[in-house]
């Protein structure tokens, strides 16, 4: 039941809200009032739920019976911790929305909802035409959020990343299709394993293209330019990490021989993409590009933890979405508001904004501190735990991955110098103001949330549990050390 | 004595937090005392946990405390745990002590600043980063506080943000600090890999069972992150560029605590350096090498700030040949009286700087003893101690220091002896070159100018306040005379806790947790303390020789001059090794790879859709009899095909 | 039966069906085309009946019968679109209608 609520509360209220003739300013809170209560049922969820255990709050009932089809829903430890990122990051989007007072407000707020409905649905579904339902319904809402409301060049981004994303996942259906049929059943609970590398790579092309991985990337700087800061947050936030899921969910439990196989490959990818992104990023011109490159790396960081095939990586991997997750969300509101306070978020115009307004310099600074994964953050845990956990695999990619650290401490203090210290630009004028309360409110839940986890990251690092993997052959030789250390389940 | 040790580590990270949120409701005076109360505080908590050590037998002295697990993943744990042994308790005597001293004189110096509270916020939040590092108790929360001390660092480097070589220098500190960071990650996860844990007990239990070549590895990566942190050979380029920094933060930072985090690292850790003979072998000739470099540039700095500064990294230098060598005890035993005697050059020298409004160049200066007498006698006192001649602190600790070397034998041994002995001799010379042109000589223009009048005309900040602070005191206000005063007095007596030969109370603390590899007698004692001293006079009375009477040429050498001033152009090689070819790749990347093959690749796609569309679209030619043909002859091909089929 | 046998009918009527269809790929006139297409008709007609008279049933007779009168049928239709462009002033040729192009 509480599955279904998560779900169901979110498209209720888009659908009120399109339906329903509410006068224009209520939009906005009624949207809003509907993401705290969805936030208010995840924590009901999350407080009732038994980490230790498996899949929970489970719900089924048939919907195509002859082919095996069924609405099956449920959360495992970790999708549990995905979803609440959800619900978090979206509130705080759909303030930002508010705040910015975005025209259309009826439509605008209904498809921030529907959007928050599908991912939620996304990463709770259990069956894999639901899941690949839910996988598309998130990119109707999106392209009309960032073809509308964007930026200037919003029309050819969307085109892009549209294209891009259906691309991966027509081959997606094809694999689901195929897979589907081949076990007689669609639910993810009851399907065993299969070793067709045509339908792994239809899957792994899919996710690749949503995290995204190199060198499927192509429409990652646009549309992350184009999008509105909420819009883009949520994407970078929230959208990219159902490929995790999928990652999690679907390939690693079901596809034991093909990701043998490919496990290579794309641990290669995954590291090009982390020291290119790392290495991009710090020669971008704006906030957001240098953002667009660092969620790159990040996301092929965290890739890199699952594929590590190990507790380490994968509890890293978990982490490391959720901390990445809040820090990127947050990071795009806040380059959202410099844009909408001096017009720009090119580092050319910008500088000397520390001087007179301290909150917003701590805000930045702070955010910053949580990009660069200073230690002792959270994001600082999930990287030492992927890296950790990717170290024995291979020790290149560790030392890459350590070479990144560097560089993201390179490009994020570049960004804050350039933004808060550096006199170069004439975008910023003395008098402009601080931020305000009300844009105060929208960013800080998420850095509360970031400090929250660094105190604890246990929080979800010790209470992330995924679905068995069935390649008892791999997991005995990674989990295993060669000096008799057994450091995974 | 695990409670009051807790309330060390929380109640400087209390102040700073309470400073933040509190923000303009606070007056600046008061964040001032709030944050020197909580420093103070801490420093109560470890008084209260050092004698409640004290009347403990020796294994009891050890106690690791676990609240929480902070991290884990399957078999993996991490708590929150924290260590309270000899060897920390003293570091977090020496931090909070200092430190509390330290902040206390900030309020005088910072005094009509701009954005105070931001300043004593952040000098909290490193006091307790700081103390984090020491009370961490596993090698993961060692790291973080590693980390965040970089990072309170960087925000203190660059606290005059709207300067841009403040902005830079913080940059460059980050950075090098990053790196460190990142090789003691990457010897982390070695250890992890063979170990399982990272647990002090647990890898040191385990340290002699590992191979050869993990134990190296592991050790390399703990040596990088020390040598960045501590400022040494070849990861010294960020210290003097930190000069940019308020004194008082130098001071603290920069002298007293975080670069002498890397000294601690190699005691901490001694088990695993132990397996690595080769890699502590390298730590003490970086050391080795770190001091005489170190030296030979402080012989040419202008800054007052500077020479300070190359004199750190120099004793530094010291305390890792110490280290390195497996003398724990001395090597800690310097880091104490270098916090002493170096927090009590910094803050004179901040005294000084104040006075002259905010000028810092040593040929600016000159005949201040006339003006600035209680001054004049810290720097004084400083001078001696860190020179180390008898009875003040440097003496006792550097000696022990330097007779471990000859103690050690060997070629090795006596390469680190004679580098030491000749370290002694430029500390001599630099100290005293300083000391004799900052205060003796003709008094220059500037100094003239501020002398007079009770320096009420200065540039920085509230002027009403800065003047009303100095007229009831004549040098300096009470907030910044009386830890001068505590650190004088601590760097004249606080080498008598263990003298050479005669008592070690000192030795045997630390030698609880970490036993020493090296041992000189007392013979050796003597004979090195006898040679040390006569080795620092002579470099002494060259210094007055030169700088005082004019008796002696100042050599002029230029080649020598311009590779002194271009510190061994490090920086230069830095940024062609590393930054320029960085940022290189970082633009062919953009312009050759990403636009147009990643980005490009998709209108490539569209295009050659179109394409392909086009040459399809040609088969429909509108013409009827072309219909007709292709019907007819299709159904001939069926025709065919079915006939043969069947 | 008496006459010649059913190789020697089916013989012609493939001729037929040859001449119209050539008649209708080669030649522009479309009132050409028409008339090829009805030889082509009367061609398969003829083989109809042949079987038919073959085999001693009625069916193909009847089937020719059909045949009949869908030509019919489509040359009004025919001619009446000839007519109609005729009509419009357009000359009469089959490769100048391609306006239906890709």
């Amino acid at each position: 039941m509480l599955t279904t609520a998560l779900i169901v509360v979110p498209f209720a209220a888009a659908l009120f809200l399109w339906l329903v003739p509410l006068p224009r300013e209520y939009a906005g809170p009624f949207a809003i009032l509907a993401a705290v209560v969805e936030v208010g049922i995840w924590i009901r969820a999350a407080i009732r739920f038994d980490f230790s255990g498996g899949l929970q709050f489970s719900a089924r009932h048939n919907w195509f019976a002859d082919l095996g089809v069924s609405y099956h829903v449920g959360f495992y430890g970790f999708s549990l911790w995905l979803a609440g990122l959800t619900v978090v990051v979206c509130a705080c989007a759909i303030g930002y929305g508010v705040w910015a007072q975005r025209e259309h407000a009826r439509a605008y707020f209904g498809l921030m909802l529907f959007l928050t409905g599908s991912v939620v649905g996304v990463f709770a579904s259990q069956d894999l035409l639901l899941f690949y339902a839910f996988f598309e319904a998130m990119l109707i809402p999106l392209y009309v959020l960032v073809g509308v409301w964007g930026g200037p060049n919003r029309v050819r981004a969307t085109v892009v990343f549209v294209i891009y994303t259906m691309v991966g996942s027509l081959l997606m259906l094809a694999s689901i299709v195929a897979f589907g049929i081949s076990q007689h059943t669609f639910s993810l609970v009851d399907s065993g394993t299969s070793g067709n590398d045509w339908i792994f790579l239809g899957f792994a092309l899919a996710f690749a293209v949503k995290a995204p991985l190199f060198p499927f990337h192509g429409w990652l700087r646009q549309a992350y330019t184009e999008a509105s800061p909420e819009v883009a947050a949520v994407l970078s936030g929230v959208v990219s990490k159902a490929a995790v899921f999928g990652f999690i969910m679907i390939v690693l439990p079901h596809f034991p021989g093909p990701v043998h196989d490919f496990r290579t490959t794309i641990l290669v990818l995954a590291t090009i993409g982390l020291a290119y992104g790392s290495v991009l990023a710090f020669r971008q011109p704006d906030i957001r590009g240098v953002i667009a490159y660092s969620s790159l790396a990040q996301m092929s960081l965290i890739i890199m933890g699952i594929f590590a095939y190990s507790w380490l990586g994968m509890n890293g991997a978990v982490l490391q979405s959720i901390s990445h997750g809040l820090v990127s969300a947050a990071m795009f509101l806040l380059a959202g508001m410099v844009e909408r306070q001096w017009g720009t978020d090119s580092f050319a115009r910008l500088g000397g904004a520390a001087r007179g307004r301290p909150i917003l310099a701590t805000l930045l600074l702070v955010t910053g501190m949580f990009t660069l994964a200073v230690p002792g953050s959270t994001n600082f845990a999930g990287e030492f735990l992927i890296l950790a956990g990717i170290f024995p695999v291979g020790w290149g990619y560790a030392a890459v991955g350590a070479v990144a650290i560097v560089l993201a401490a390179m490009y994020t203090l570049r960004v804050i110098s350039a933004v808060l210290h550096d006199r170069g630009g004439d975008a910023v004028t003395p008098g402009s103001p601080d931020l305000r309360f009300g844009q105060i409110v929208l960013v800080v839940p998420l850095i509360a949330c970031l400090f929250a986890l660094s105190v604890w990251p246990n929080a979800v690092s010790g209470h992330s549990k995924s679905p068995p993997w069935s390649n008892k052959a791999l997991r005995t030789v990674l989990c295993e050390g060669p000096d008799g250390v057994v450091w995974c389940k | 004595m695990i409670a009051a040790a807790w309330l060390c580590l929380l109640a400087p990270v209390a102040g700073a937090l309470a400073i933040t949120f509190a923000g303009k409701r606070l007056t600046r005076r008061a964040a001032g005392w709030l944050s020197t109360a909580s420093v103070f505080v801490a420093f109560g908590g470890a008084v209260v946990a050092f004698f409640a050590m004290v009347g403990r037998e020796t294994p009891q002295r050890t106690e690791l405390s676990t609240p929480f697990t902070w991290l884990s993943a399957g078999t993996f744990h991490v708590g929150m745990s924290i260590l309270v042994d000899p060897v920390s308790i003293v570091m977090m005597l020496v931090v909070s002590g200092v430190g509390g001293l330290i902040v206390l004189y900030s309020i005088g110096y910072m005094d009509g600043e701009d954005e105070e509270r931001r300043y004593f916020a952040y000098m909290a939040f490193f006091v307790f980063a700081m103390l984090l590092l020491v009370e961490g108790g596993n090698l993961l929360l060692l790291l973080v506080g590693w980390g965040l001390v970089g990072l309170a660092s960087y925000l203190l480097i660059g606290f005059y943000h709207h300067r841009p070589e403040a902005v830079a220098a913080a940059k460059k500190a980050f950075i090098m600090n990053a790196i460190g960071d990142a090789t003691m990650a990457l010897g982390f996860f070695l250890l992890i890999a063979k170990t399982g844990t990272l647990e002090y007990g647990a890898s040191f239990a385990a340290a002699p069972h590992l191979s050869s070549t993990t134990v190296n590895l592991v050790a390399l990566g703990l040596l990088g992150g020390a040598v960045a942190k501590s400022a040494q050979l070849p990861l010294q380029t960020w210290l003097p560029d930190a000069m940019e920094g308020p004194t008082p933060v130098s001071a603290l930072i920069h002298a007293a605590t975080m670069v002498t985090a890397g000294v601690y690292l190699i005691v901490r850790t001694h088990p695993i350096f132990e397996q690595a003979h080769h890699v502590e072998d390298l730590a003490a000739g970086l050391g080795a090498a770190t001091l005489v470099i170190a030296g030979l540039i402080a012989l040419v700095q202008t800054d007052i700030k500077r020479v300070i500064a190359y004199s750190t990294m120099s004793q530094i230098g010291y305390m890792f040949l110490g280290a390195g060598l497996g003398a724990y005890a001395n090597a800690m035993f310097h880091l104490v009286t270098h916090a002493f005697f170096k927090a009590l050059l910094f803050l004179a020298a901040g005294i000084i700087i104040h006075h002259l409004a905010g000028e810092q160049d040593i040929r600016q200066m000159g005949g201040l003893k006339k003006f600035m007498p209680q001054t004049w006698l810290a720097f004084l006192i400083g001078s001696l101690a860190l020179v180390g001649i008898p009875p003040f602190a440097g003496f006792w600790s550097k000696d022990a220091l330097i007779a471990s070397a000859l103690a050690r034998g060997g070629v090795f041994g006596w390469i680190l002896l004679v580098a030491s002995l000749f370290g002694a001799l430029l500390t001599g010379i630099y100290t005293f070159r300083l000391f004799f042109r900052v205060f003796y000589g003709e008094p220059s223009e500037l100094v003239l100018e501020h002398a007079g009048s009770a320096h009420g005309d200065h540039e920085h900040g509230a002027e009403s306040a800065m003047s009303h602070s100095v007229h009831s005191h004549g040098e300096a206000p009470f907030t910044m005379a009386l830890p001068v005063a505590i650190l004088a007095v601590l760097s004249t007596v606080g080498g008598l806790l263990q003298v050479a030969g005669a008592w070690h109370p000192f030795g045997r603390w630390i030698a609880q947790t970490g036993a020493p590899l090296v041992e000189p007698t007392t013979s050796q004692d003597w004979v090195i303390s006898a040679i040390t001293v006569g080795v620092g006079l002579v470099g002494s009375w060259i210094a007055w020789a030169m700088y005082r009477t004019g008796r002696l040429a100042v050599p002029s050498v230029p080649a020598l001059q311009r590779v002194f001033e271009h510190k061994f152009y490090f920086d230069e090689l830095y940024d062609g090794l590393v930054s320029r070819p960085a940022q290189l790749l970082a633009e062919r990347l953009r312009s050759d790879v990403e636009t147009p093959y990643v980005e490009g690749a998709l209108s490539e796609i569209g295009r050659a859709g179109g394409q392909a569309g086009g040459l399809v679209g040609r088969m429909q030619t509108g013409l009827l009899r072309v219909y007709a043909f292709a019907i007819a002859a299709s159904l001939v091909v069926l025709g065919i095909v079915f006939l043969a089929v069947r | 039966m008496m006459g010649p046998s059913v190789p020697f009918y089916l013989a012609i009527s493939g001729c037929l069906f040859g001449i119209g269809a050539l008649g209708v790929l080669l030649r522009r006139s479309p009132l050409i085309v028409l008339l090829s297409l009805e030889i082509m008709l009367n061609g398969s007609n003829l083989a109809l009946v042949t079987f038919s008279r073959h085999f001693g049933t009625v069916d193909g007779q009847v089937f020719a019968i059909s045949v009949m009168a869908v030509a019919a049928a489509e040359v009004c239709v025919g001619l009446g679109l000839i007519v109609a462009i005729a009509r419009k002033k357009l000359t009469l040729d089959v490769d100048l209608f391609s306006e239906l192009r890709g």
